[in-house]
């Protein structure tokens, strides 16, 4: 059971007692058995993130150490020196498979050495023998040699380490303008885990983790795994992947939990404000579709279908998840948000086919207006601060950036901010009026 | 997941890791021991890499050999290149090949692609291997700027590497054919 789900619980205890629900003996009872568990789980977890930690810091150094390179001892010397904290690393682990499974502080902490020596060994090797190219080589190499790790020895964190170091590859590689296809069936690798994590402690924290790097992963991946060959895709590729998040993250949720517990829902808001504010301009919308398909550079046949499986799949995806999980009075919230998706699904193509790009611009302004303050009203409705907060800062940084962009005329800005300040005004007077009412009602 | 097979797989991906890394070190100490030397000529400069240190990052001024009519290799593919030394005793390439050569000592290298230069000659671009010269950081920017830096303007710098069976290592640095960390100990003030 969840902390949160505890401490709840514990605070029911003192009025189930009064009402006979239970009696002080069963009272007394659960407070005993929840008040171990949970402050085992705490220690619990403080040893294995500083497990985490300390074989991060310890690996990190020794990373650095070898960098300064050692050239006065010889190249004999230097390979045992690679090899040997691998050797023992995995000695390590191994120990641990067999007598510590069930530790999970012992499990990431040697993992987590594990997947830093990795690195070790084969950077110093490269060094002493100078060989091995580019970063973008080590770096892929590092992540091919991870790949297992995350299943085979149940570690979050290694499987966060391994989401970085194929995230950073895959962006040293476009620089160099290499084809990065590869990174998507290699960052399968990390779906058995997250399976098995979902499946055993779906409300830990290291559920709340792993989600947060893959979320976070296909936030970046999404746009470095584009071929752009048909340019303005990512537009709806992003707001279908962000809409996707939220929703699932909503479906996901239960009760109140922390921020942290629900990464997808943050990921998804925050992309979804960063994408609709970048979109309210109209630069984005310049020759984007399939009057400007490029032709003149080489692009790989099956880069570019995926851009489209992904542009056609992932807003597809995204309504029919809101359309079946999402229920319309519980989640009101969750599907005002989705509404980029059908309204990008109508602007995309239209944009496309007429080549005016005030249409995005217009439409995602509007839609950030109409979020902002529908968010607003459904946090007064709900007396929820954080969705209150939440819908204004949507409506506030849509006004400052508004305020300074350029594309309109200063007496056009100058009149909309006018009348919109005073349609806030408006709905504050009728907003007050009808609180008050219902105050009085309850009296 | 059974415990043993877990154990039993953690084994093979554990020697997978060694064997990539231990791998290398064999690969490159067996060019190194038994390969015959050579020098190509290169150009110098220094940055720096997060994991690997310091390092004099090296262009070679001879990344292209010439293509027989017939030879017709992909992007990426594999490329057998014979070494020959020119009148000042520096490494050069000579006709590329798609099969190994049948003797004399060669590289085998990922080619860039087939073009002619100015003359109509045709060409075989390749991806040198060697790339970066790994260095004491504090010696390394000192490296870089040694082959720039000359009161001649450029220095002549070349790297010597040892060539077996087509792996080639690289084994030292040399700025106006001397040995990098001599000439940095011999040019200590002027440098």
């Amino acid at each position: 059971m969840g902390r949160l789900s505890i401490r709840w619980l514990l605070s029911e205890l003192p009025k189930l007692e009064a009402e006979g629900v239970i009696d002080a003996s069963a009272a007394d009872r659960l407070r005993t058995h929840y008040a171990e568990e949970t402050s085992g789980s705490g220690r619990r977890l403080v040893v294995a993130i500083f497990a985490v930690f300390g074989a991060l810091l310890i690996g990190g150094g020794v990373i650095l150490l070898l960098a300064h390179n050692w050239e006065a001892f010889g190249r004999g010397t230097r390979a045992a020196i690679a090899l040997a904290p691998l050797l023992a690393s995995q000695a390590m682990v191994g120990w641990v498979l067999v007598r510590k499974g069930e530790s999970t502080a012992w499990r990431e902490g040697s993992a987590t050495l594990l997947a830093l020596t990795v690195a070790t060994a084969v950077a110093l090797v490269d060094q002493t023998y100078h060989t091995g190219g580019d970063l973008e080589s080590f770096l892929w190499r590092w992540s091919l040699l991870l790949a297992p790790l995350p299943w085979l020895l149940n570690s979050t964190a290694v499987a966060m380490l391994f989401l970085a170091a194929l995230t950073w590859w895959a962006g040293a590689a476009k620089v160099e303008g290499s084809q990065i296809l590869m990174m998507w069936p290699l960052a399968a690798a990390v779906v058995p885990h997250l399976v098995h994590v979902m499946r055993s402690e779906r409300r830990g924290l290291r559920a709340a983790n792993l989600q947060w790097a893959i979320a976070i992963f296909l936030c970046v991946a999404a746009g470095l795994g584009l071929d752009n060959r048909v340019p303005g895709l990512w537009i709806v590729i992003y707001v279908g992947l962000f809409a996707l998040m939220i929703t699932l993250g909503a479906v996901n949720r239960r009760g109140e939990e922390g921020l942290w517990r629900r990464p997808l829902e943050m990921v998804g808001i925050t992309g979804s404000i960063v994408m609709w504010l970048i979109l309210s301009f109209d630069e984005p919308w310049r020759h984007i579709g399939w009057k400007h398909i490029y032709s003149t550079e080489k692009f790989l046949e099956v880069s570019s279908w995926l851009d489209e499986v992904l542009a056609v799949g992932l807003p597809l995806a995204a309504i029919v998840a809101m359309a079946l999980l999402l229920d319309r009075g519980r989640h009101r919230l969750h599907l005002l948000w989705g509404l980029s998706v059908p309204l990008v699904a109508v602007v995309w193509p239209l944009t496309a086919a007429t080549d005016s790009r005030w249409i995005g611009a217009v439409a995602f302004t509007l839609l950030l207006f109409v979020v902002g303050v529908a968010t607003i009203v459904e946090g007064v409705r709900r007396q929820n601060l954080g969705t209150v907060n939440l819908g204004m800062l949507v409506v506030a940084l849509l006004v400052v950036v508004r305020f300074f962009d350029s594309g309109f005329g200063f007496i056009l800005k100058g009149l909309a901010f006018i009348l919109v300040g005073i349609g806030f005004l408006v709905a504050n007077v009728l907003l007050s009026r009808s609180l008050r009412a219902g105050e009085e009602e309850a009296k | 997941m059974n415990r043993r097979l877990g154990l039993a797989l953690f084994v093979v991906v554990a020697l997978v890791q060694l064997a990539v890394a231990g791998g290398a070190i064999v690969k490159s100490e067996i060019a190194l021991r038994t390969g015959e030397a050579f020098r190509f000529r290169i150009q110098p400069v220094d940055p720096v890499d997060a994991f690997r240190g310091r390092y004099v990052a090296i262009r070679f001024a001879v990344d292209r050999a010439p293509a027989p009519e017939d030879l017709d290799v992909k992007s990426g593919k594999r490329v057998f290149l014979p070494i020959e030394i020119d009148a000042d005793g520096y490494a050069i390439f000579g006709q590329a090949s798609a099969e190994k050569p049948m003797s004399g000592p060669y590289l085998r290298l990922r080619a860039g692609g087939i073009y002619p230069d100015e003359e109509g000659n045709r060409f075989v671009w390749v991806t040198m291997p060697f790339r970066r010269y790994y260095m004491d950081e504090d010696l390394a920017p000192d490296a870089g700027r040694a082959g720039w830096s000359g009161r001649r303007g450029q220095r002549e710098a070349s790297v010597g590497v040892r060539v077996r069976g087509g792996v080639g290592v690289i084994e030292d640095l040399y700025i106006d054919d001397v040995p990098i960390h001599q000439w940095l100990a011999e040019n200590a003030d002027n440098r």
